[in-house]
């Protein structure tokens, strides 16, 4: 090969790497804080505990996102870093319902069919400063009435008369997240290894670890949680 | 007296439906893509009747709504949230009638990346593998939803050249493609994602397609793509598909001893040289050049004009047949041989 051809295909393929860095690389190196940012998202239920493992196992292909029927999993853009095209569900935007489809379509072993019950997607706290019932705003029980689980995940304890406590069962799809009429969504989904919990017993507040999903962390006192770039505010609940 | 003398082709005309492979190709093409639109307006359309949601539509949704019941009404009958199952996804991973198939690409980037052989899913790359094995590049022509934009912009270019606005492209090394793959796996293995996921066309437009209509908008596979056709139209004719698409090299190289091959009938070539100009890959079908590279997409097959193109059912292609017997190489050397006065 002539070294002016050789010349040009370099130059060629230099300009193509150069533009297919733009959307991809040179935007993560423009924004380091997108990488330092911590683990804000669950993923779906059924994905592999390792987040490493499972961004190997995911080959991006979307079908888990197409069939999901709430439309609550979303995927990482090029701020995900390495997460790149891997889904996630963002609670405080909408929660999963466990319908498991999936987990039936995943292709790959990313997403792996598990029961209902043994999903282990985190687990939901509930912030007592700021939840009604446990302030005593009022009677509210949105969260035990919309969770998928049921009575062995979220409930409420006898003379704690409509204050949901939740329960070793609690799976952390993050419905009760979404519905949660406060505005400060003082439901957040922590990562269920950090949770220290007694079988049907009150996590006591000393237990709780950092919030994993910060937008929905926010505690209580009434501050709204800031909407994600492009998300439309909830209308406003009434609280009763 | 000098006498015109010209062989007849003694091959048999070429079946006639070959001629028209290329229009049945940009049709199936075509339909890939619509199919790729449908799915996802489908999906939601699946998940809002399950749901007993059209109260709760907003008016955009309730037109989605609307426009898919009506669409599916023949297929979905009474029961649209189960029997619309049959086709899911995309060409990266999806389902068909039943059958889990995914982009051999898919399985050689994940395998890397995790190192790991998770048996279903390696088995969802079989059937395409043994297509690739008897028909070569097959996908790259003929299901690629990529293809379909790729020579719609091809298309562009043509024009733009012929008015003297783009140059005519320049020609790289063919096996540059090989090395993207090779730097594919390895980038996988290394970084522990499958990373031809984000530079590999027809994934990126069946999954933006998917993104736009039920996730959160179209991200940078757009850009990325986008950038693709302008390195087509400013550097090379069908540069990506030709010297850097990862999958054209890995379907390149399982369809190195293919069994279907398009041909040349020496006997028919009449050397007008259409099928060399056509070929979009720039192939060289006047030189029985098909090679790993041809995707069987009759391009050359549609232009010809003494139907001198076949398919055969060879491992190899032929050697250069030299130049065709109704040439005007042969009818110049038929012309000096009956000079002589000698029997042509």
């Amino acid at each position: 090969m002539e070294r002016r051809t050789f010349l040009q295909q370099l130059t060629a393929t230099a300009a193509l790497v150069a533009g297919a860095a733009t959307p991809y690389g040179l935007a993560r190196v423009m924004t380091p804080e997108a990488l330092a940012a911590p683990h804000t998202h669950l993923r779906p239920p059924g994905a592999l505990r390792d987040d490493n493992a499972f961004i190997e196992a995911c080959i991006g292909c979307g079908l888990c996102g197409e069939v999901c029927p709430v439309q609550a999993i979303r995927f990482y853009g090029r701020e995900g870093g390495n997460k790149v095209n891997t889904p996630y569900i963002n609670p405080a935007k909408k929660g999963c319902i466990l319908s498991g489809r999936c987990m039936e379509v995943c292709p790959t072993n990313a997403l792996t069919a598990t029961p209902k019950r043994e999903v282990a997607m985190g687990i939901a706290q509930i912030d007592r400063s700021a939840c009604y019932p446990w302030v005593d705003r009022g009677v509210c029980g949105a969260c035990a009435n919309v969770c998928p689980v049921g009575k062995e995940a979220i409930t409420f304890v006898f003379a704690n008369f409509y204050r949901p406590v939740v329960l070793k069962g609690c799976v952390g799809c993050g419905v009760c997240v979404e519905v949660c009429p406060h505005p400060s969504r003082p439901i957040r989904i922590a990562e269920r290894s950090l949770v220290q919990y007694a079988p049907a017993a009150i996590i006591p507040e000393s237990a709780l670890p950092p919030a994993v999903n910060p937008s929905a962390g926010v505690t209580g006192h009434g501050v709204p949680a800031q909407p994600e770039a492009g998300e439309t505010p909830r209308p406003g609940v009434v609280p009763f | 007296m000098e006498q015109h003398v010209q062989k007849q082709p003694d091959s048999p005309v070429p079946f006639f439906l070959w001629r028209h492979l290329n229009t049945v190709r940009r049709l199936v093409l075509l339909l890939v893509f619509c199919l790729l639109i449908l799915l996802p307006y489908i999906s939601l359309y699946q998940n809002f009747v399950a749901g007993h949601a059209y109260d709760l539509l907003t008016p955009h949704e309730r037109r989605i709504y609307d426009v898919m019941e009506w669409l599916t009404a023949p297929i979905a009958r009474s029961d649209p949230a189960n029997n619309l199952n049959m086709i899911k996804g995309n060409t990266w991973s999806g389902t068909l009638f039943g059958l889990k198939l995914s982009d051999p690409l898919a399985v050689v980037g994940q395998v890397a990346a995790q190192f790991k052989l998770y048996w279903p899913f390696l088995l969802t790359a079989l059937l395409p593998v043994g297509l690739t094995l008897l028909l070569g590049r097959f996908y790259c022509g003929w299901i690629c939803p990529a293809t379909l934009l790729y020579e719609i912009n091809d298309a562009v270019r043509h024009r733009l050249v012929r008015l003297g606005i783009l140059a005519q492209g320049r020609r790289m090394d063919l096996r540059l493609k090989y090395g993207v793959l090779a730097v594919g796996v390895g980038l996988s293995t290394a970084l522990g994602t499958v990373v031809f996921s984000a530079i590999y066309p027809p994934l990126i437009v069946g999954r933006e397609i998917q993104y736009w209509v039920t996730a959160n908008g179209v991200g940078a596979g757009t850009t990325f793509f986008l950038l693709t056709l302008l390195f087509d139209l400013l550097v090379a004719r069908r540069g990506f598909c030709r010297y850097l698409c990862p999958g054209g090299a890995l379907y390149a190289l399982l369809g190195r001893y293919r069994l279907v091959r398009i041909q040349r009938l020496v006997n028919r070539c009449n050397d007008c040289t259409l099928c060399d100009k056509v070929c979009p890959f720039a192939l060289r079908p006047m030189r029985d050049a098909f090679g790993q590279e041809c995707n069987n997409c009759t391009a050359c097959m549609a232009v010809c004009p003494p139907r001198a193109l076949t398919f055969r059912l060879r491992i190899q292609d032929q050697p250069d047949q030299g130049p065709g017997h109704q040439g005007p190489a042969h009818r110049r050397a038929a012309v000096r041989v009956t000079a002589k006065g000698e029997v042509a």
